[in-house]
């Protein structure tokens, strides 16, 4: 099967562990295409969810190579069983695709048309979806069997933003969805959903969101394995009529989610107790 | 906030703005010092604007506690009251504070002794009391309230208006609930007579008494008025009046939310216009029990959620269904469906709503000047920037009684929330 993954950065993480993975199943990747990591809008978009000192260290793990017995930093540490390798670790996709042999394109946009010329090029099969544009018909058109997004939520439940915190708030499962991308928002027929089963043993909202990604990823590679074996089919999603799209969370609320989480873990525990 | 003359023909209107825009521009004039914080907030909004970068404007994060943006509002509030117990319509950078205006004076009369409620603060009763005694002393004898700025330019100003008669209303009402006075009820009973008395068949209100002439759907401010009157003094006749309004101005909510009628020759559809039919229908609504009027106000409200949310921003002023309109921010709007989505928080439970508001609220904490001076320390401007077509160059009194009115609801709903041991405890948590 022909592989393309599309992301936000070569320095994406999850792009990053999505390949490895793929690549060590046996669906290495064909190509990538990032958007330039010095580029205004994520960079802003960075500085206003993570804050300038983290982007700062980030960057570093990033730009630096570590040297000697220093831990290899990763900002998300459920990756790092994917990430490691030789004793180091890879700090971008370009790393990975020398490693597994495969081209990375930077385009500005992943919908224009030298990007989608690309792509046309690499005549992929699937296209994996770890971040960038809003992606617009041409683009979804491409690939033969479609564009697959792992969703942090349980589709048609929770659309849209923040989805696991808004699980917590709307008593919803806490989970991730494995679908194909359509014009709307995670509206797209679902391959996969799998309810998180850790979910009450995350210490914090941040750490429940990396848990996650990292379950996404696994999902996503035994979904991308069923549909080389022809084992899977996509089901449309239902009630779509209802409006289920959210948005980012304020703070305030975010900090109900996280009680939420306590509240939860609170309960397991004492169900353990009492077992 | 109905226009600047209530109830005025277009002639006599052209001749009253330029001499209200003869008066505004010779006002620096009169007092130069005033140059000062003029200059100071144009270059503000000018560097504000120029360096907005929108998507690191999300407003997601608390900058402002509520609590110190709320007395810096209650404070522009006391300052602003004449010593009649009239309050300003509005200061304006080149004129300073405007004479007092009844209208106003009478629905911040309700925030004010929420605010007393929510702080303890005796001083916001009594700014709401003389506020009453004032207003009571302008009554017509029909039962009407007079339009326009008392002792305005205009002689017609002086005519009865329905929309403020409703406004006041509102104020009167909640007066009475607090002090339980019986002149209090008898002077809302008779505004409230007066109102059944000139209401056309259909529901509407129009003819001499009404802006323009023309019936208008955002006098569903005056229908939520009513049916205060109705539960206030237990008389069912009030409430079917202002239901009788409410089924009109339902009619004209298209599929796509939007809402027709608010017809005002010569002004864009302002969203403080567009908030008036929202909150009038929503609240006479709740007091009614009628969900087909939440249902149709959730509509609207949703499709303006979904353009803040990916926007970050909503228009000041929008054309028909919400499509295009004039790009600049009237903060009285934002602050009337922020209080808009907190309320359909608080029937329906939709978390989505409570976080919108929270997110409007910030931004609009984040324009609020702290420091300045009297009249524009603690006060909303019309517009942002303050050269925005709504209001320009002015603190309106309005708009500071709608965005304490926001953060009021605001706290009040999020301590009920946070204080719930679990979400469950919400009755109707999904």
């Amino acid at each position: 099967m022909r592989i393309v993954i599309l992301c936000s950065s070569v320095y994406s993480e999850t792009a990053c562990a999505m390949a490895v993975r793929l690549s060590k199943s046996g669906h290495a990747p064909v190509g990538a295409i990032a958007l330039p990591t010095v580029n205004r809008g994520t960079l802003l978009r960075k500085l206003g969810q993570w804050g300038a000192q983290d982007v700062i260290r980030y960057a570093h793990s990033k730009l630096i190579p570590q040297r000697g017995d220093e831990q290899p930093q990763v900002h998300n540490s459920y990756l790092q069983s994917l990430l490691k390798h030789k004793g180091g670790i890879f700090r971008s996709l370009r790393e990975v695709a020398k490693f597994y042999d495969f081209p990375v394109a930077i385009r500005n946009d992943q919908n224009s048309p030298d990007s989608i010329a690309k792509l046309k090029e690499w005549s992929p099969d699937l296209i994996i979806f770890a971040g960038g544009n809003i992606l617009r018909r041409p683009l979804l058109q491409v690939p033969r069997l479609g564009v697959l997004n792992v969703h942090l939520g349980m589709l048609p439940e929770v659309r849209g933003m923040s989805t696991p915190e808004w699980s917590l708030l709307n008593n919803v499962p806490v989970g991730v969805t494995v679908h194909y991308v359509d014009a709307g928002i995670d509206t797209g027929p679902i391959l996969q959903r799998c309810e998180f089963p850790d979910a009450t043993r995350c210490t914090s909202l941040s750490d429940l969101r990396n848990r996650l990604v990292a379950f996404g990823i696994e999902k996503a590679g035994e979904v991308v394995a069923n549909l080389d074996r022809g084992t899977i089919s996509a089901t449309p999603q239902s009630h779509l009529d209802e409006d289920r799209q959210f948005f980012v969370m304020h703070e305030w609320l975010q900090a109900r989610a996280s009680e939420r989480l306590t509240q939860s873990q609170t309960a397991a525990t004492a169900r353990m107790v009492n077992e | 906030m109905n226009g600047s003359n209530d109830n005025a023909v277009p002639g006599r209107t052209a001749k009253v703005q330029i001499a209200k825009a003869m008066t505004e521009a010779t006002g620096l004039l009169r007092r130069p010092q005033r140059a000062l914080p003029l200059i100071r907030r144009l270059v503000s909004d000018k560097l504000h604007i120029t360096f907005e970068q929108r998507h690191l404007y999300s407003y997601t994060t608390t900058k402002r506690p509520s609590g110190v943006a709320l007395n810096s509002l209650l404070r522009w509030i006391i300052d602003a009251q004449h010593p009649d117990g009239g309050i300003a319509a509005y200061y304006s950078l080149l004129t300073g504070y405007s004479q007092s205006y009844p209208e106003v004076t009478g629905y911040i009369v309700p925030t004010l002794y929420d605010f007393a409620r929510s702080t303890r603060d005796d001083r916001a009763v009594s700014v709401a009391e003389s506020a009453t005694r004032w207003l009571l002393s302008l009554q017509m004898p029909t039962g009407a309230f007079p339009g326009g700025l008392h002792g305005g330019l205009a002689t017609h100003e002086s005519q009865p208006s329905v929309f403020n008669t409703g406004q006041i209303l509102q104020g009167v009402v909640r007066a009475h609930v607090e002090t339980n006075r019986p002149e209090i009820l008898q002077a809302a009973v008779a505004a409230g007579d007066w109102l059944i008395k000139v209401q056309q068949p259909d529901g509407s209100w129009s003819g001499p008494a009404a802006y323009q002439n023309a019936a208008h759907t955002y006098y569903s401010m005056v229908a939520w008025a009513l049916a205060e009157l109705s539960d206030d003094s237990g008389d069912p006749k009030y409430a079917v009046v202002a239901e009788r309004n409410m089924d009109w101005v339902l009619s004209h909510f298209r599929p796509s939310g939007w809402v027709d009628g608010i017809n005002l020759q010569g002004h864009p559809n302002y969203l403080h216009f567009i908030a008036y039919v929202l909150q009038g229908v929503l609240e006479c609504g709740i007091l009614r029990q009628r969900n087909d009027a939440i249902e149709a106000v959730a509509k609207s409200s949703w499709a303006l959620l979904r353009k803040f949310e990916a926007n970050k921003f909503l228009l000041g002023a929008f054309d028909a269904d919400f499509k295009n309109g004039q790009r600049f921010t009237c903060l009285t709007g934002n602050a009337q469906i922020s209080c808009v989505w907190l309320r359909l928080f608080e029937v329906t439970c939709d978390l989505r709503y409570l976080n919108a508001a929270l997110k409007m609220n910030e931004m609009l904490k984040q324009l609020i000047p702290m420091h300045g001076g009297r009249g524009i320390a603690g006060g909303v401007s019309g517009s942002h920037p303050i050269w925005g077509r709504y209001q320009p160059l002015r603190y309106i009194s309005w708009g500071n009684k709608f965005f304490s009115d926001a953060l009021l609801l605001e706290e009040r709903l999020t301590r009920a929330f946070a204080g719930s041991s679990a979400l469950e405890a919400l009755p109707c948590a999904s």
